[in-house]
């Protein structure tokens, strides 16, 4: 039996503009992902796609519905507990990557570990980079990684603190065309091992159609609807 | 990875900016160090001579604290002479040659006389008898001690004691010849005196004296008093005649050959002191009565004193207290004014480095605040790194202050006659230093942390 981890309800979230006049960015009655659930989420420029990982994740707290994270709704939580409930339920990856410039790679995982509820654990942070190739590469500063190698820091840093879902933001979209499959392999294999569900942001059809689960914002993003920037 | 990691690994991430904060701060916090304690051993250096085991000083009639400053410091010019008559009339009838006491005898327990005007290699020579090292003290109590040989004899005319600076900087012992010289370092060089002992350390200014038997010093050309063949005064100073000069030194050779034992003192009429250093002795009440103390005969001693046509006396302490009021304490506080505003100026670099920083520091708050980091994380970091930078560069200030004072000590010691060493503290203020300094670090860093502590997240995600 497949369980809920990603649950939202008739979220709302808008902008005020500098006139002063409110732009709506997301109007979704529901969208749900399950537990190990693999889908892609793609979208047009515009369409709300960054605003909704953000409220997904917490960083955005939305106007109004519920945003439920592994069963606790964050969008009720003050900005400190949905900063918690992002660091102990969801892995996050960037579009560039965003390592810690000044950290080796080992740390950039040991840093995401400080805030989660657990104990940094530099074990499972060597275990991490190891089940994503880079056991030789522990020492080294994103600088000294190539761009493929800092994008599998970056997945083992999303799954440091044992999160329930991996938000990926266009995570093929910074890097050549012959590292992209390898980007999304990685990420579909390490969650499939580590029991995570992934949610890949993406504009690119043909990363989309990897996935079991393809869905367009507009389709139930009402506020995207309509739009044609 | 703890917070305090991560605030290291950030300041080593901006290694040449957090060493140029940190040595900006270490070289504020080394001058202040150094001020400090410099400061405080010229506080010590005036305080130690208030404990000289003599509560009053007489002499010419002038500034008392240039008497002070010149008798007990070894600085500043003599003011005048006052007469031999006048400084017998300290002694009891058993030291005059009259058998009389003399008018102050009652009021005085010691009374040493000093002859200033000569220098050895840059130090003071100061005539006097044995009695400065036999019966007067440091401090209230503790007699002087010879670190090698022992003091002279009033009847080894030649013989000379020095402080412990002076031997040590000029590597003389004891059974060594040494000769002054007339009014200055380049003046007239008088006959040699042989070193008879070497005092230990005192801390006082003593450590810079050159101490020579008075009787030696009087046979020096220039040093008596002019008169004429009736014993009366004869005018202006050092008009004495050739042929009473030439006479003189025979005697002194005469005395210097036969041990220094011999008929051969100045006549008492040309005799002149520079200065009396008297301890005030308690007079004994009438029956029934009790005993007068000696600080209260000394205020009557001062006040007769300085009624009179002779001399004035000046109370060591008291001008000590004066000068400490009027000159140290309010050097000391601009010295604590200025010092505190290099700090905060120091404490300022910090704040510019991190402002400095603001748009790298951005984007790692971002990245660390999308991690799950709380805004409290942020500003706690932030906070930590401008800790660290203060303690850092605050202690490698607080050793290279205390380097500095090590490299002038000599120096210090030499002018100031305190020992100073690398070691030398100002406890007080030095304690307060660093922590202050990060309690300023802390408030220079709030505007970054802050700034930290808001920064928007999805704005510099998505840039």
């Amino acid at each position: 039996m497949s369980t809920s981890v990603l649950e939202l309800t008739n979220v709302r979230k808008s902008f005020a503009m500098p006139g002063g006049e409110r732009v709506t960015i997301l109007d979704i009655d529901a969208f749900h992902m399950d537990a190990n659930e693999h889908c892609a989420l793609e979208g047009r420029s515009g369409s709300g796609k960054s605003t909704l990982l953000n409220v997904i994740s917490g960083i955005m707290r939305p106007d109004a519905g519920r945003v439920i994270i592994d069963g606790i709704d964050i969008a009720r939580l003050d900005e400190a507990r949905r900063d918690r409930v992002r660091a102990d339920k969801l892995g996050l990856v960037f579009q560039q990557f965003n390592l810690l410039p000044g950290f080796t790679a080992l740390e950039n995982v040991l840093v995401a570990m400080s805030f989660g509820s657990g104990r940094p654990d530099r074990h499972r942070a060597v275990r991490l980079l190891d089940a994503v190739g880079l056991r030789h590469r522990l020492d080294h500063k994103p600088a000294e990684l190539s761009v493929g190698q800092q994008q599998r820091v970056a997945v083992a840093r999303a799954l440091a603190n044992r999160p329930r879902a991996v938000l990926a933001d266009e995570p093929t979209a910074s890097i050549d065309p012959a590292h992209q499959q390898q980007v999304i392999d990685l990420l579909r294999t390490t969650c499939t091992e580590q029991g995570v569900a992934l949610l890949v942001v993406t504009h690119a059809a043909d990363v989309a159609e990897q996935f079991p689960r393809r869905v367009r914002l507009e389709d139930f993003n009402r506020a995207a609807q309509g739009h044609h920037p | 990875m703890t917070l305090l990691g991560i605030a290291w690994r950030n300041i080593r991430q901006r290694l040449l900016t957090s060493l140029l904060t940190a040595l900006s701060l270490a070289l504020g916090v080394a001058l202040v160090v150094a001020t400090l304690v410099t400061g405080g051993i010229v506080k010590q250096a005036f305080e130690s001579g208030s404990g000289l085991g003599y509560n009053m000083i007489v002499g010419a009639k002038g500034s008392p604290l240039q008497l002070v400053l010149n008798s007990v410091y070894l600085i500043s010019k003599p003011i005048e002479n006052v007469s031999w008559d006048f400084y017998q009339q300290f002694l009891p009838a058993t030291e005059r040659p009259d058998g009389v006491d003399g008018t102050f005898a009652a009021s005085t327990k010691t009374a040493v006389p000093i002859c200033m005007g000569d220098y050895f290699r840059g130090f003071r020579v100061i005539g006097t008898n044995a009695a400065y090292f036999d019966r007067l003290s440091i401090g209230d109590s503790r007699p002087f001690a010879f670190s090698a040989g022992r003091n002279f004899r009033d009847d080894e005319f030649f013989g000379g004691v020095l402080g412990a600076t002076v031997a040590a900087n000029l590597g003389l012992k004891a059974g060594d010849p040494f000769a002054p010289t007339h009014g200055a370092d380049d003046g007239k060089v008088h006959d040699p005196f042989t070193v008879t002992g070497i005092l230990a350390r005192t801390d006082t200014p003593v450590d810079r004296g050159v101490f020579v038997n008075m009787e030696g010093f009087f046979l020096q050309e220039g040093h008596a008093k002019p008169v004429d063949e009736e014993g009366e005064e004869s005018g202006a100073r050092g008009e004495e005649s050739e042929a009473r000069t030439a006479e003189r030194e025979k005697d002194a050779d005469g005395a210097r050959e036969h041990g220094n034992q011999g008929p051969a003192p100045l006549p008492f009429a040309q005799r002149e002191v520079t200065a009396i250093l008297v301890e005030t002795a308690a007079i004994p009440g009438l029956p029934g009565m009790p005993d007068l103390p000696a600080e209260l005969t000394a205020m009557g001693l001062r006040t007769t004193i300085n009624e009179g046509r002779d001399g004035q006396a000046a109370e060591p302490i008291r001008e000590i207290r004066l000068l400490l009021d009027l000159f140290v304490r309010p050097l000391e506080l601009l010295l604590l004014l200025v010092t505190t505003l290099v700090v905060i100026v120091s404490a300022i670099g910090i704040l510019v480095s991190m402002v400095g920083s603001s748009l790298e520091r951005s984007r790692d708050v971002a990245i660390m605040r999308a991690l799950g980091a709380r805004r409290s994380h942020v500003l706690a970091i932030v906070l930590i790194e401008a800790v660290l930078l203060a303690v850092g560069g605050g202690l490698a200030g607080w050793m290279l202050g205390h380097l500095l004072v090590g490299a002038i000590a000599p120096l210090i010691t030499t002018n100031a006659g305190v020992s100073a060493s690398v070691l030398s503290a100002a406890p007080g203020a030095e304690l307060l230093l660093v922590p202050f300094l990060v309690v300023l670090a802390i408030l220079a860093a709030l505007l970054p942390a802050l700034a930290a502590y808001r920064t928007d997240v999805s704005k510099w995600l998505q840039s």
